[in-house]
């Protein structure tokens, strides 16, 4: 099984720790956004599969990101990867239709956990 | 003589997403205890010389100064910068009592500099498996310093921003290392980018 992933994420160094701790049982074609602006425009003109999404970007932000799949009412399976995790930030989120909020710096095993939740394992 | 050590696009970036992290942890047990959301900026890294840094801290007017060393395996100094607006607001929400004393007010800045600034020091150094120890914060007045004394001609400066939402307040915080431990720095990051 094949899926398309979209990685936002304003550092590289992010992106490639996501991509490195994606699940070996699958195969996947993955994007990179540097920022919301970038997810969006990609979001816009691609259907993907899920979307690994950063919170702190520049341009646009990954709230940013997320009110924008609400108003497209895209359904998208969204996992936001965040240091920005205090409670309030969590709850905005998951009212924005994300369905699962990772700490940063990101362990591979909830990242596994919350894919095998969403039906992808 | 101070050489100047530029860090390259990888390392600067990989520097900031983990000065990223580390603040999100610093917001975090600040939140926890206020109860209130901390908005966080996105780390600003740059290499100024100690008369860019005096320009640097005095950008905000009205506000409270701190600075604390620390030692290690990289060693420099933290300095932050509070705004005098919304502190008592801030004050409220650590339940400390109105009108506040002069002891209260240096109390509260002194623990939100060993809140936020520490933890922010802590998270770096732990993500860098480096060692450092901070030492406790003093304020100090930057009109009565004399930056032409810091050890270094050159420094690396990390910028963070902290908001309270619901005040007015503010605090930045500098991180300042010599070029030894920037040294150190970029080594240590190039075997993290491996």
């Amino acid at each position: 099984m094949s899926i398309s992933v979209l990685v936002a994420d304003d550092s590289k160094l992010s992106r490639r720790s996501v991509i490195r701790a994606l699940p070996q049982d699958l195969d996947y074609t993955i994007s990179e956004a540097t920022n919301g602006k970038e997810a969006i425009e990609l979001l816009a003109e691609t259907t993907f599969d899920l979307l690994l999404l950063d919170l702190t970007m520049p341009e646009v932000d990954g709230v940013g990101v997320l009110e924008y799949l609400h108003e497209q009412a895209n359904m998208l399976n969204v996992i936001v990867i965040s240091a920005d995790f205090q409670p309030e930030k969590q709850k905005i989120v998951t009212s924005l239709g994300a369905k699962r909020f990772l700490r940063k710096p990101l362990d591979k095993e909830e990242l596994a956990m919350a894919m095998f939740e969403l039906g992808y394992l | 003589m101070s050489i100047v050590l530029p860090l390259d696009e990888d390392q600067r970036d990989a520097l900031q997403e983990l000065l990223n992290i580390s603040m999100g942890q610093a917001a975090n047990s600040l939140a926890q205890l206020i109860e209130t959301k901390i908005d966080i900026s996105i780390p600003k890294i740059s290499t100024v010389t100690p008369n860019e840094l005096y320009g640097l801290l005095f950008e905000t007017k009205d506000a409270y100064y701190t600075r604390q060393s620390f030692l290690g395996d990289i060693h420099g100094e933290v300095m932050s910068v509070l705004s005098q607006s919304g502190l008592s607001e801030v004050a409220k929400l650590m339940d400390y009592d109105e009108p506040l004393s002069k002891e209260d007010i240096q109390e509260i800045i002194l623990e939100l500099c060993n809140i936020l600034a520490g933890a922010c020091l802590a998270g770096l150094s732990d993500q860098l498996e480096l060692t450092t120890n901070l030492n406790m914060p003093t304020l100090f007045q930057p009109e009565k310093s004399n930056f032409s004394d810091l050890q270094w001609q050159h420094t690396l400066v990390m910028e963070v921003q902290f908001i309270i939402a619901i005040s007015s307040f503010s605090m930045r915080v500098v991180f300042c290392l010599d070029d030894e431990s920037l040294i150190r720095m970029k080594d240590t990051l190039d075997e993290l980018l491996g």
